[in-house]
This record gives C-alpha cells, structure tokens and sequence, in this order.
C-alpha cells in the first residue's frame, strides 16, 4: 500500500485519536516509534518480518484453500502457523537447531492458493523463502535439501545421474542448434520422465515446420530446486549456464513443456539479476500460436477412447502465466471432445503436491495433497485426466492407487493433440 | 528449545497427568498413530484460537493455554473412546474446529486432550426435495459453502470467519451469519444432528422440520460451546441460490434515524438478507469517498432471491429509508462492502503497535437498541487508554439487533494488556447489562465472557450448571469455560 493510500485508509481515526489524552496519544506514538525495537530482532537477517508477523497474526483466511493444510488436516500445516513459526525462529525463540520447527519452512507447495485469498496479497511461501535465507546463512540447511543440492552439482539435474543423457535409451530424437534456431523448445528435467510428451512436442514443432533445438547433450536444469531451497549461489550459476546455453541458440522464443522451467527462467533469473531478454512460453500457449496461424491443423477427430477428458490446470500456467485458456482452445477445437471441468479449476485449480519443496520435506504430505487433487478429479466421472506440466503428471500418478492405474489415464495435452493433427 | 519457553498465560489449575505413556498409549490405540502428536510444533500450533487479545501476546511469544496430547479423531466411535478414557483418567478433552472463535472457547487453559475435528470434513448429502445438506461437523465453511454453490444452493449462513470457521464450530458457539436478517441464524438453520455426549454416548437428533416431541433437547447443543457434547454431523436448511439481488444503500443523520427505518421494515416482514449499519465513525472508515455520506450514518441492504419478492421488498426498503432522512447512496457502498467483507487485516494490524484492540457484539430489544449504543460509547470513552470505541449493527429482528462494537486502546503506563483488556470489557457489558441488553450476540461465551453468566442468566444459571453436571459429572469436556470465572482476574 502507498503512503497515500494508507493515509486514507487511516484517516477515519484521526477525529478519534486527537480526543485521546496526551499520556494515550504519546504512548502510541511511543509504540509506532518502538515497533521494530520491540518485535524485530537484533543484527543481519534477510526474513521479512514485517509480512511474517501480519500472516502470523491472521485467523488464516485463506486456510480453506491451502493445500498442504486440507491435505495434513492440522493447525500445524495451517498458512498462519508456518508464518509464526518463520517468526519465532527468525527472533530467536525457537533455535535453528530444531529440526522439526525449520522443516516445516518447507512444507509449502508453490501453488500459492494463500495468495488468491490474502488481504495482504502473500504467497506464503515466498514468506518462508526469506526465512530459508537465514537457515542457510546460519548453516542450518536441512539435509533433504542438501540432497538436491547434491545432486545438481554432481549431475546438473535433479537425479543423481545426468537424466537428459538418457535421451538415446528412451528414443528421444535430439536437435543439437546450429545458433540460428527460431525456437529453442526447452526440455525440462522432470519432463525427461515422460519421453512420449517430448516425442510428441517434437512432431508437432516438426508438423508445424518450426526451425528448433533440443540440445539435450548440453541442457542442464534450470536451477529450479536451488531456487526453492534459496541456495542462491548454486541457482545463479544455474542460471549464468542456462542463459548461455539460451543465447547460443539464436532463438527468439523460448518454448518449455515444464511451467517450472518457464518461472525460473523468467521470474526469478530476473530477480537474481540475470535477465534472459526472450519471450519464453509455454508449450500449450505456442501450440494455441500455431494453431490461430494455422501452422498446425487440426484434421482428425479424437479416437473414442480419449473422447471425454477433464483438466488439471497447473497452478503455475494457471496462477503464474495467468493463462487458463490456451489448453481449454486447443482442446475446443477438438472434434468431439467432451470436457468435463472439475469443481476447482481455471485460477481456482488446486495443487498436485509436487511442487516446491514440501514433497522433499514430506513425502506423506505431498501424496495425500496428490490424492485430494486425484479425488477431485474422479469426481468429474471422467478417467482420462489432462495437464500441461510433469511435475503435475508425476504428482497426480502419486495419488492414484496402485489398483487404479489401470483405469486413470493422466495425459499431457500434446499427447491429445498428437492425435488429432 | 523447549515450549516451556513461552510465557504460558493460562497456568494454574492445569490437570496432572500422572501417567502419560500409559494414556499415549491408549490414545494410539483409539485413533492410530497417524492421528495422535504429542510434538512440540503440534502441541504450540494449538495453544490459541482467534480471540484478539491472544494475537497481542502471540507476538510477544505468550501462549494461552497449552495442551498434553493432540488427536485428530476420523470416526465418531474413536471420539467416544477418547472421551471414555479422559473420563476414566479425569483429563479434560478440547474440541477444536478452525480455531476462529474469538472468546477463548477451543483455548486448552487446564491442559489436556485436544480433538480436532477437521477430518470430519465431508458432504455426505444434498436433498433438493427436502432443501437440506448433511455434513460432518468439521467441515470449513466456505469448502461447505462452495460446495452447494456449484450445486445451485446456499446454506445463506454467511459470517466473516466463513473461511476459518467449521460447521461444528458455528452450531457450538450459535454463531450468525452476514446474511442472517433472511436466513436465520445457526439455530434456525440446523434441523439434525448427531453429538456425542462428555461420557461417550452417541445421541441422534433426527433430521425434521419440526416436532412437538417434548422439550428441544437438541437445542441445548447449539452454544453448548463444545462443554456438553461434541457435535460430529448436521443437517442444515439450504436455498436455491438468489434468482436476484438488489443492492441498496441510504445515509442517515443519527443511529436513532437508521433504526426506526429497519425497524419498520421489519414490522412490515420485509427481510432483506443483509442489512449493515454503520456509526458515524464506522461510516467514515469505511464509506470516506461516499459524499452522501459524509458525517451520517450508513445502512447497507442486500435484497434477494425471487425477481418479483425482491422488487417488493426493495420499494418497501426504499420507502422507509426515505421517510425517515435517509439519503440514496447508490450501489457502491454495498458493492463495495461485498467486495471487502473478508479482507481481514485488523487482527494483523495493531498489536505490532501494542493497541490492544477487541469487538464485543451484544443484543438488545428495539426499545433500548440506541441506548445500548450510547450509554456503551460514552462509558468507554471515561477509560484511560481507550483511543476508539465505534460499532456497526448488522443483526436484525422484528423485535430487536445485535450490536457490533470496536474498541482499540493502549494500556495506561502500569497497566498490563490484559489488565486493560478486561477494563474494557467490564465497561461495554456493565453499560449494556444496565441498559438492558444482552451480553452476547453471536461471539458466545468461553472464557472471556463466563464472569457475567450469573448476571445474564440470573438464577436460571443454576439450572444450567445442573445440567452440565449431570451430562459431565467429571467436568472433563472443555472445563473452565461458561460455568466458572476463569479469566485471569487475579491480575487485575
Ligand atoms: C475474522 C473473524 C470473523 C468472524 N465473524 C463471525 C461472524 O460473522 N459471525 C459469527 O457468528 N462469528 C464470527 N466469528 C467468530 C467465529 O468464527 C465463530 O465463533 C465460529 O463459529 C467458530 O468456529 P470454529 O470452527 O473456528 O471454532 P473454534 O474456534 O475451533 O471453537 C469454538 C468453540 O467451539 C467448540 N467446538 C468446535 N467444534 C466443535 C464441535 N464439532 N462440537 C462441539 N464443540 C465444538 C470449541 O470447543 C470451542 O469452544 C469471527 C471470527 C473471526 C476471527
Ligand atoms: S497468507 Fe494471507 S490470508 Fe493466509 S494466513 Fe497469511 S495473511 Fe492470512
Ligand atoms: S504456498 Fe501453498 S502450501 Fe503454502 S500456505 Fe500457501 S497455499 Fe498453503
């Protein structure tokens, strides 16, 4: 809020307060003068205290949203709670030492439903991200993160093996630039996981005669999970890496199936200070490009087996990208496609459980959250569910029960689209 | 790091527990130990509810009260068993819904086992012949209320906790909601329940319009307040949602003005779904770019549902508006006030500046209605710290309101927050019980409110307690709330 507006907003009491006594008026003075002296606390620290002590201090209004809260069904997992710890670790009330306080600074997913519905606009996992700054300073990095660490320092992915170099194995026909691409489709890691959405980004690229790399003999991970843990010097290595790999390539748009990939590369690179001066999109929201030039056509209609859908928006496309409609056109002009939506979708979508930290923080946590979201789903009488990212399809099969994997098919929207061209 | 770090407020008179283990054990055994936490960062998450005062020392790294063990029953037979053995071992038990209670009801001040409810979190069904909902009793609000709207019903129990407040937690405190002048509060929208009792026995409140089958016994449960039974599911009245909405807003010069209008649309049996009205002060905060409004006193009206029924009652709203001064404002207003009715942010806002700050709703018949309201300010404006006492009236009936005070004050040098606290609270009700009022609205009793229970109820209190007694012979359910006087007065 600005000076302004807040002036205005306050300006009500101000009849109020001049009836006040003067020992009254110059005691909340006092108090106004005082506040950091009395609430903040002493020396270097990078939390925002100012935002974790308002979340802290609401009746956690936005609780009925929260993920990882309807997933746990405690007072523990709820969005004030996380924010009060955040507090009193960062004021000394609680040692960094204690494990089981500093792990729940990572039991947040990234969907961010909290934001949707906070007076004050707060994800509140951006909150815990500044108090993950000081558990680092302070050497307190919990080892489920040091982990992933690890990992990308010893294979420059999220696996302990360098997973784009199974591309030969899995079939993946690789693109290596010549520097004068159009389109640097931009594979991420968690993506390597599902080689038949890949193969099919690549046909549709190939279909719509689109002049593009892979790279995958030189491709690492975006950094993602380094900017999760607030390990910022990993990520910004990351990010220097990437954004040569980018660069090399002379495209101008940058397509990535992993709406992960696409925040990294967008948001938090900038905020790092490095800046990746391209349009970086989805690969639904090219697609949707494609077909509006009709570089792509949709010829077929659908094979009755994948005729009645229904969508899981990914939080990231759907609340970061703000884009909900790209899948939902693409599967509009599907010929006989029946789309059941479910009763939280579009901004309203809820998480699968995989983003973020928290399912390295608490596997539990996040495949219940996978099996509400799967619940929702089911509800819909539908059994083919489509998304758009593979964190999401890597959650949702979480929450299927092993006796149900025959019946659920959990799909990305180019293995739909493949089909109909 | 130990919880014994924080100042704990609630200290004395906590139950001893003699053998934990043993009782860990039992608890495992009833509910799993998937469903049971004796962690600190479980224990410390339930040491407060909503009640504001807490928020003042929640900052200060205060805790009310604090809890032995935590469970989070799933079957209504688990819920009897703990109760069985906390009877057994004499160890009082806490329901806990959303923790949104604002006069300490789900506090666990003597220790003890916490049962919280949020996994009895369901919809088991929607009758649209008979306009009901059943659900289980933990189930937020707002995931209920979503829930019917993307049926094509409302519960029209709307209050501003919607979203932090559960189904059991509004039947146990009689809670009201922002549109209750149509729907009816929570007593008049709960048909059925099931409950079960402090000593483990499950009762059953069949689901019926109505009945004239000797005393309303289920009544007794809805403001039990979670100290004489525990309510696991309800059927509630539902609606089709509104067909239509009018929005309507008028100034008025004085409260006295505001009053006589929506008490002659009631006379009439007008019932417009919300109606909201503003003090000059609560105006002014509120409404400052609403020029009509300038140093009156707003009333908002929500008008809905049938297209023909609402056109009525908005020209018969209109027309007492007008005669009694009130002044058109527009849509804006109520646009406005829908847009912001659950942006919460007081609660955040002034303990960092050490205000302490607090709202007492109470109730009252029309004739002492604007009494009430005056003689409440004008005591509360004698007491020395207290920088802003306003209210809204946002209740109405044919025969009465429920009235809505703030107040907002730093304590005088010497005096503790709570000290100040109760200052302020012993002023409003002293001034609304001497008026003639009732200390309560819709907030209910807990802890904050149990020292003038035998000034409201009179002797009647006695027959209350009985009750209690004989439903709870060991005091074990939710003890030191309504009955007894458990606020802190030594300090003050
Ligand atoms: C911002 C805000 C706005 C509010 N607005 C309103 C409003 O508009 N109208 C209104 O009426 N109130 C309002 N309240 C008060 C509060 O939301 C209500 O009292 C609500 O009914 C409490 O529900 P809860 O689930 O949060 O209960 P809790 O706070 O968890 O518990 C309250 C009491 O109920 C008992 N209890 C809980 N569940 C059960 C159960 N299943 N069986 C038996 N006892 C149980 C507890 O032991 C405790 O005594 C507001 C509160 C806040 C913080
Ligand atoms: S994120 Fe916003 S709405 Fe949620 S608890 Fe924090 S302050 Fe409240
Ligand atoms: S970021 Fe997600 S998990 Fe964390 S509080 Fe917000 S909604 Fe809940």
């Amino acid at each position: 809020m600005g000076i302004e507006e807040t002036l205005n907003k306050y300006k009500w009491m101000v009849p109020l307060l001049q009836k006040a006594d003067r020992e009254t008026r110059s005691t909340l003075m006092k108090n106004f003068r005082q506040r950091k002296k009395n609430f903040f606390p002493e020396g270097e620290f990078k939390a925002d205290v100012d935002n974790l002590i308002k979340c802290m201090l609401c009746p956690n209004m936005c609780r009925f949203d929260c993920g990882t809260l309807q997933a746990t069904l405690t007072e523990t997992m709820s969005p004030a709670y996380k924010a009060r710890i955040g507090y009193y670790l960062t004021i000394g009330k609680i040692d960094y030492a204690d494990s089981e306080f500093v792990d729940l600074m990572y039991k947040c997913t990234n969907e961010e439903t909290c934001k949707v519905w906070c007076p004050f606009d707060f994800s509140v996992v951006s909150l815990l991200e500044t108090v993950r700054d000081d558990i680092n300073a302070k050497g307190f990095m919990p080892d489920f993160c040091k982990e992933q660490i690890e990992k990308l320092k010893n294979s420059n992915t999220i696996e302990g093996y360098n997973i784009f170099e199974t591309y030969k194995e899995k079939g993946i026909e690789n693109i290596e630039t010549k520097g004068k691409d159009d389109v640097f489709y931009y594979i991420g890691c968690e993506s390597m996981k599902f080689p038949e959405v890949i193969k099919a980004n690549i046909e549709i690229l190939k279909t719509a005669g689109i002049k593009f790399s892979t790279n995958l003999d030189k491709k690492i991970c975006c950094g993602g999970p380094a900017f999760n843990i607030r390990d910022m010097e990993t990520a910004i290595e990351f990010a220097n890496k990437n954004k040569e790999l980018i660069e090399s390539t002379g495209a101008k748009i940058i397509i990535s199936d992993c709406p992960g990939c696409i925040l990294t590369l967008k948001e938090r690179y900038e905020k790092a200070g490095v800046k990746i001066e391209k349009e970086i999109i989805h690969t639904t929201q090219y697609f949707m490009k494609l077909i509006n030039e009709e570089r792509i056509k949709i010829t077929k209609s659908i094979p009755e087996e994948y005729r009645k859908i229904t969508i899981h928006d990914p939080c990231l496309i759907s609340r970061n990208l703000n884009d909900t409609e790209s899948i939902r056109n693409i599967l509009g002009k599907i010929q006989g496609l029946e789309l059941v939506e479910p009763i939280y979708n579009n901004e309203n979508t809820h998480c699968c459980g995989w983003s973020g930290t928290a399912h390295w923080a608490d596997r539990d946590l996040a495949i219940k959250q996978a099996q509400n979201r799967v619940n929702e789903l089911k509800e819909t009488g539908v059994n083919i569910f489509i998304s758009a990212c593979p964190l999401c399809e890597l959650g949702l099969a979480y929450g299927l029960k092993e006796t149900e994997k025959e019946k659920y098919n959990i799909l990305d929207i180019s293995e739909i689209l493949i089909k109909v061209l | 790091m130990d919880l014994e770090d924080f100042e704990l407020i609630y200290k004395e008179n906590r139950v001893k527990i003699k053998d934990k283990t043993k009782i860990e054990s039992k608890l495992k055994t009833i509910v799993g130990l998937n469903n049971y936490s004796t962690k600190k960062i479980d224990i410390l998450a339930y040491t407060k509810d909503s009640t504001l005062i807490g928020f003042n020392w929640e900052i200060e790294g205060k805790i009310a009260g604090i809890a032995d063990f935590i469970t989070w029953p799933e079957t209504i037979e688990q819920i009897s068993e703990i109760l069985k053995l906390a009877n057994q071992e004499k160890i009082p038990v806490i329901p806990y819904g959303e923790g949104s209670g604002v006069v300490g009801g789900a506090i666990p001040i003597y220790g003890g086992i916490i049962i919280d409810m949020k996994k009895f979190n369901k919809v088991i069904t929607i009758n649209d012949k008979n306009l009901t909902v059943t659900a289980e009793a933990g189930i937020n609000g707002m995931n209920l209320e979503r829930y019917l709207n993307t049926n094509g019903y409302t519960s029209g129990h709307i209050p501003q906790s919607l979203y932090t407040s559960s189904l059991g937690g509004w039947i146990a405190h009689r809670a009201a909601g922002q549109f209750s002048t149509k729907y009816g509060k929570i007593e008049d929208i709960v048909l059925g329940m099931e409950v079960v009792l402090p000593q483990g026995e499950i009762i059953n409140f069949k689901t019926i319009a109505r009945a004239s089958t000797g005393p309303q016994l289920d009544k007794l449960f809805i403001g039990g307040e979670g100290t004489l039974g525990i309510v696991t599911k309800a059927t509630l009245k539902i609606w089709p949602s509104p067909e239509k909405r009018a929005l309507i807003s008028y100034a008025f010069p004085t409260i006295e003005n505001s009053f006589n209008a929506v008490r002659e649309i009631l006379r009439e049996q007008i019932y417009p779904a919300v109606v909201r009205i503003y003090d000059k002060s609560e105006t002014a905060r509120h409404f400052p770019d609403i020029d009509n409004a300038k140093d009156k006193v707003m009333v908002i009206f929500i008008c809905e549902g049938n297209s023909r029924l609402v056109d009525l009652e908005e020209s018969i709203t209109r027309e007492k508006c007008e005669k009694n001064t009130g002044i058109e404002c527009g849509e804006h207003p109520v646009e406005h006030w829908l847009e912001t009715r659950f942006r919460v942010t007081e609660t955040s806002s002034m303990p960092p500046y050490k205000i302490v700050f607090d709202t007492i709703e109470v109730a009252s018949l029309w004739d002492n209605a604007a009494d009430v309201y005056h003689r409440v300010l004008e005591s509360m404006n004698q007491i020395k710290g207290v920088l802003m006492t306003t209210a809204h009236v946002s209740h109405f009936y044919p025969n009465g309101v429920g009235i809505y005070f703030s107040f907002g004050g730093v304590p005088p040098k010497g005096n503790s927050d709570l000290k100040f606290y109760q200052e302020c609270w012993d002023t409003t009700i002293k001034a609304v019980l001497e008026a003639g009022g009732s200390i309560a609205h819709h907030h209910g009793i807990g802890l904050n409110r149990s020292h003038w229970m035998d000034n409201e109820w009179g002797n009647a209190m006695n027959t209350l307690r009985q009750i209690k007694k004989v439903l709870d012979p060991n005091n074990i359910l939710n003890p030191g709330k309504i009955y007894i006087d458990t606020w802190k007065r030594s300090e003050i």
